[in-house]
């Protein structure tokens, strides 16, 4: 399922003018925007998870559809738990 | 040169394979030099064995432990000097968390004040509202 959001919204990347006489594509809708608490917990792994598709990359913004800031606070805390163990770098 | 106050979350792995007494005191050990170099422990979660979620050393599951401790720096740098000589230990990591949790209370307590705000707006626009629809309406 996850595998499906990841590669939706990116066959939809193809610009918004369309080529020839195809319909102009429209930008696949992000997801609506989800709350982040003000203190991302860099050992909360079960919240974490939800930003980490099926591969074990961290989701990207536009597909997330979180703000940069949040972002940034998000692939931090990711990032310091992959140091330890507790998330993996990449799923086979 | 002035001391700040600051907050650490300390987090080391143990080697599974050390036996559990050794590990009792590998962590009383590290409370201790933390408390002589002048820090103070304001938590310690023995989360215990855990599955790693790759290997490390060859060992797939650790013991997972941690700290959090009120200090200096002065006895972060000391702990984890230790830490990397020490072999039963097999990862460990340091993230200063109060400037984090500061940004945290901060940000919330804009929102609050954005909220009540919101809100006195709000019930002046109901007032002047709800005679323009009754205008409207005649």
């Amino acid at each position: 399922m996850a595998e499906n959001d990841f590669e939706v919204p990116r066959e939809n990347m193809g610009g918004e003018e369309g080529f020839g006489d195809k319909a102009p594509r429209r930008f696949q809708r992000r997801r609506p925007r989800q709350v982040i608490p003000d203190y991302v917990d860099w050992r909360d792994v079960d919240y974490l998870r939800q930003f980490i598709p099926e591969r074990g990359k961290i989701m990207p913004r536009r597909i997330s559809g979180i703000s940069a800031k949040d972002q940034r606070r998000i692939a931090t805390a990711i990032k310091r738990a992959r140091s330890m163990a507790l998330l993996p770098f990449v799923w086979e | 040169m002035k001391l700040a106050n600051r907050t650490y979350e300390v987090m080391y792995i143990v080697d599974p394979e050390t036996a559990a007494d050794k590990i009792v005191e590998l962590n009383e050990t590290i409370g201790k030099l933390i408390e002589k170099e002048g820090g103070t422990i304001v938590r310690m979660d023995d989360i215990g064995m855990r599955t790693m979620a790759y290997p490390i050393k060859k060992r797939k599951d650790g013991y997972y432990v941690l700290y959090e401790v009120d200090g200096t720096g002065q006895e972060i740098m000391e702990l984890e000097r230790r830490m990397r000589v020490n072999d039963a230990i097999i990862r460990f990591v340091t993230v200063r968390v109060d400037e984090d949790r500061k940004k945290a209370l901060k940000m919330a307590a804009k929102r609050e004040k954005r909220q009540s705000q919101r809100l006195k707006f709000r019930k002046t626009t109901e007032e002047t509202a709800e005679p323009a629809v009754e205008l409207q309406d005649a």
